[in-house]
C-alpha cells in the first residue's frame, strides 16, 4: 500500500480580519504519496506558495487539516512542528539559499549537525550526497564560485543529505537555462522512490514530463489534476 | 552554527574589521577609564593603606586623610591606654609651603612617619633606600615630582627649603602622587615634626597596631570618649577618604560618564555590524528555520558573533589598555589594571555586545520560516 506523506484535507488559510480579510486557499484536499513526483502549478496570486507552506508546517492553516508523515501538523505546537519538519522535510528553493560564506560541503554539514548528526558523521554524508549530485570536485567551493545550476544542486544535495520522506521545493529551475533545469529535474527524479516524493511548484511547463501528478490550483482552489508525462511516458 | 555563524562574520573582511576595531577601541576606554577610576581610588588613600595599622586616632571631625588637624600633646598616651594596643605609631601629613631652588613657593604634603618592621615607607622607590632618610632634615620626593619642584641635575643633594628650615633630598620615590596633587615630601617623624613645627610628642594621627584586630571595636569605642579625638577602623577610613576625593570631586562621575560613552560608542558600531550581517543572511537563517533549526539555534548565530567580537575587539582594547596604562604613568597619571578592575572591564565589554546583538537577535527571532517560500 502506497505510503501518504502530506495530506490536506479542507484546507483554508486566510490573511487578515474583518474587510481586510483575504481568503487565499478554499478548501483544498490534496496528498503526496511516497514514490510521486507531484507538480503544483498555477498562476501567480494562486495561492500556490501558501499551500506549500501550510503543508510544510511553516503556516498555520485558518481551518481544515494537515497530516505530514503521520503527523497532525495542524494540531501541534510549533516547537513539535519544528521536531517533524527537522524529521521529515526537505527543501529545494529558486534562489538556492545557501551561505555564501561557506563552502559547498560547509553548506551542507552544518545543516546536517542541526539535526543532530556529529561532525565526522555529517561531513561524510555531505560528502555523499554531493558526490551523488555530480559535484563531488567542488566540495570545498563557496557557492560564489558555483554556476546557477551546480548552486542548485548544491541545494537539492542539501535537502537530501537529511535522509528526508519529502522534498518541497519552489521554482527551483526559474534561475536556470533549459539544459540544466532538465538535469536538475532528472536528478530529482532519480531521487523518488518507495520511501520518499516530491512536491515542486512551479510555473515551468517543461518540468510536467518528470511528474506524476500535475495539480492545477486556481483562486485558491484546485481547477485540475491530470497525469503528468512520467505517468503518460512522455519523460524525455 | 559556530561555524556558520564565525565564517558568515568573516565573510566581509572589512564590515569584520571594523567591528573589532570599534570594539576594542571602547573597550580600551572602559578598561583606561575603570582603572583610572580604581588609579584615583587608590592614590586617594594611598598614605593609608601603605601606612597600616588597625585604628587610626585623629581630631574629632577630620573626614579625610589630606584634612587631619594636629593632636594635642598627650594624645598618644589616650590612644595607647587600652591594654590590646601593641604599638603606636605617629604620622604627619600636612600641607607646607615649599621654597625651589629658584624662588618661588609650592605647595607639598609632608608625610611624616614612623619606621616600622611591617611597612616599607616610602613604599616605591626609584633611588637611595628608606633608610636614607634616617639622619634629621633628610627626604624623598618623586622622580615625577622633580621638574615641578624646580630641581636641576641630580635631585639627590638638593636643598630644599620648607618653613624656616632646609632640607636635603636622600632619596626618590617611584611614581607615588597624591590626589591633591600637592607633591609629597617624605621624612622621618622627626624630620617631619620640625617642618610642621610640632612638638617631639605630637602628631597628626596615632596609627594602631593592636594585639587581636577583632578587640579594634572596644579600642574604637575606648578612644571615642574622649571629646577632642576620634578613632577609626583603618578600612574605614579609606572607604571614607576615597568617597570625599572621589564621589565628592565629581572625577568619579566624569570618569564614569566617558566609560559610559566609550560603551555607547561600541554598541553602535558592534549593533550596526552585527544587524547589518544578519539582515544579508536573513533567506538563509529562514531556510535553517524551515528545516527545522529551533529559535534558540537561530539566536546562536549572532550569539556567536557577538561573542566573537567581545573576545577578539576586548582581547585587543586590554592590550591597548595595557599601553595606555604606560604611557599615563609618565603623565603622572596611575591607571590600575587590577583583577576586579579587568573582570569590571570584561563584564562592561560583554554587556556591550550582549546590548548591541539586541536588534539582530529580535530580527532573527520575528523571522518566519515562510519567508523562504516568499
Amino acid at each position: 500500500m502506497t505510503r501518504v506523506l502530506v495530506r490536506s484535507v479542507a484546507l483554508e488559510k486566510t490573511f487578515g480580519e474583518g474587510e481586510l480579510a483575504t481568503p487565499v486557499l478554499k478548501g483544498i484536499s490534496v496528498e503526496v504519496a511516497a514514490g510521486e513526483l507531484v507538480l503544483l502549478m498555477g498562476p501567480s496570486g494562486s495561492g500556490k506558495t501558501t499551500l506549500i507552506s501550510v503543508l510544510a508546517g511553516l503556516l498555520r492553516p485558518t481551518a481544515g487539516h494537515v497530516e505530514l508523515c503521520g503527523a497532525p501538523i495542524s494540531d501541534l505546537h510549533e516547537a513539535d512542528v519544528t521536531r517533524v519538519r527537522r524529521r521529515h522535510l526537505g527543501f529545494v528553493f529558486q534562489s538556492y539559499n545557501l551561505f555564501p560564506a561557506l563552502t559547498a560541503l560547509d553548506n551542507i554539514a552544518e545543516v546536517l549537525k542541526l539535526k543532530g548528526l556529529a561532525a565526522r558523521d555529517a561531513r561524510a554524508r555531505a560528502t555523499r550526497a554531493l558526490t551523488d549530485v555530480g559535484l563531488g570536485d567542488r566540495l570545498h567551493h563557496r557557492p560564489g564560485q558555483l554556476s546557477g545550476g551546480q548552486k542548485q544542486r548544491v541545494a537539492i544535495a542539501r535537502a537530501l543529505a537529511g535522509d528526508p520522506a519529502l522534498i518541497l521545493g519552489d521554482e527551483v529551475t526559474a534561475a536556470l537555462d533549459t539544459h540544466t533545469a532538465l538535469h536538475v529535474l532528472a536528478i530529482l527524479r532519480a531521487q523518488v522512490n518507495a520511501e520518499r516524493g516530491i512536491l515542486l511548484v512551479t510555473h515551468d511547463k517543461r518540468l510536467e514530463q518528470f511528474a506524476d501528478r500535475v495539480i492545477e490550483i486556481e483562486d485558491g482552489q484546485i481547477s485540475r489534476v491530470t497525469p503528468g508525462g512520467a505517468r503518460t511516458g512522455a519523460a524525455a | 552554527m559556530l561555524r556558520i555563524a564565525l565564517q558568515s562574520l568573516a565573510h566581509d573582511r572589512g564590515k569584520l574589521v571594523a567591528s573589532i576595531a570599534g570594539v576594542a577601541f571602547a573597550a580600551t576606554l572602559v578598561f583606561a577609564q575603570v582603572g583610572l577610576y580604581a588609579g584615583f581610588l587608590q592614590s586617594s588613600s594611598a598614605v593609608i593603606r601603605h601606612v597600616g595599622g588597625d585604628v587610626w586616632v585623629m581630631a574629632r571631625g577630620t573626614v579625610v586623610v589630606d584634612n587631619g588637624e594636629r593632636l594635642s600633646a598627650g594624645s598618644r598616651e589616650i590612644a595607647a591606654a587600652h591594654p590590646c594596643v601593641e604599638r603606636v605609631r605617629g604620622l604627619v601629613l600636612s600641607f607646607q609651603a615649599l621654597r625651589k631652588p629658584n624662588g618661588s613657593l609650592e605647595a607639598v604634603q609632608i608625610v611624616g612617619f614612623e619606621p616600622s618592621p611591617k611597612q616599607v615607607l616610602p613604599w616605591a622607590m626609584a633611588r637611595g633606600l628608606p633608610q636614607d632618610l634616617h639622619p634629621p632634615m633628610r627626604v624623598a620626593v618623586d622622580r615625577l615630582d622633580v621638574e615641578k619642584l624646580a630641581i636641576d641635575g641630580d635631585p639627590i643633594g638638593a636643598e630644599l627649603g620648607i618653613g624656616a628650615e632646609s632640607v636635603r633630598v636622600a632619596a626618590v620615590t617611584d611614581g607615588i602622587r597624591a590626589f591633591t596633587l600637592a607633591p609629597y615630601v617624605f621624612a622621618e617623624l622627626a624630620t617631619a615634626r620640625r617642618l610642621t613645627l610640632l612638638g617631639s610628642d605630637q602628631a597628626f594621627y596615632w596609627v594602631l597596631d593592636l594585639a587581636r584586630p577583632e578587640c579594634a571595636s572596644e579600642v574604637v569605642a575606648s578612644v571615642d570618649r574622649h571629646p577632642d579625638l576620634v578613632a577609626r577602623r583603618t578600612d574605614d577610613f579609606r572607604e571614607m577618604t576615597e568617597t570625599y576625593w572621589v564621589a565628592g570631586s565629581g572625577a568619579g562621575a566624569a570618569l564614569g560618564f566617558s566609560a559610559l560613552l566609550g560603551l555607547v560608542v561600541g554598541v553602535v558600531i558592534v549593533g550596526q555590524t552585527l544587524y547589518a550581517v544578519t539582515k544579508e543572511h536573513l533567506r538563509e537563517l529562514a531556510t535553517l528555520k524551515a528545516i527545522g533549526a529551533s529559535p534558540a539555534e537561530i539566536v546562536s548565530f549572532v550569539g556567536w558573533q557577538a561573542a566573537f567580537l567581545a573576545l577578539v575587539g576586548g582581547g585587543l582594547g586590554l592590550g591597548m589598555a595595557f599601553g595606555v596604562r604606560n604611557l599615563a604613568v609618565d603623565a603622572g597619571l596611575t591607571i590600575v589594571l587590577s583583577g576586579p578592575v579587568l573582570a569590571l572591564g570584561s563584564a562592561a565589554v560583554l554587556l556591550m555586545c550582549a546590548v548591541a546583538s539586541v536588534w539582530s537577535v529580535r530580527a532573527v527571532l520575528a523571522l518566519e520560516a515562510a519567508e523562504v517560500f516568499r
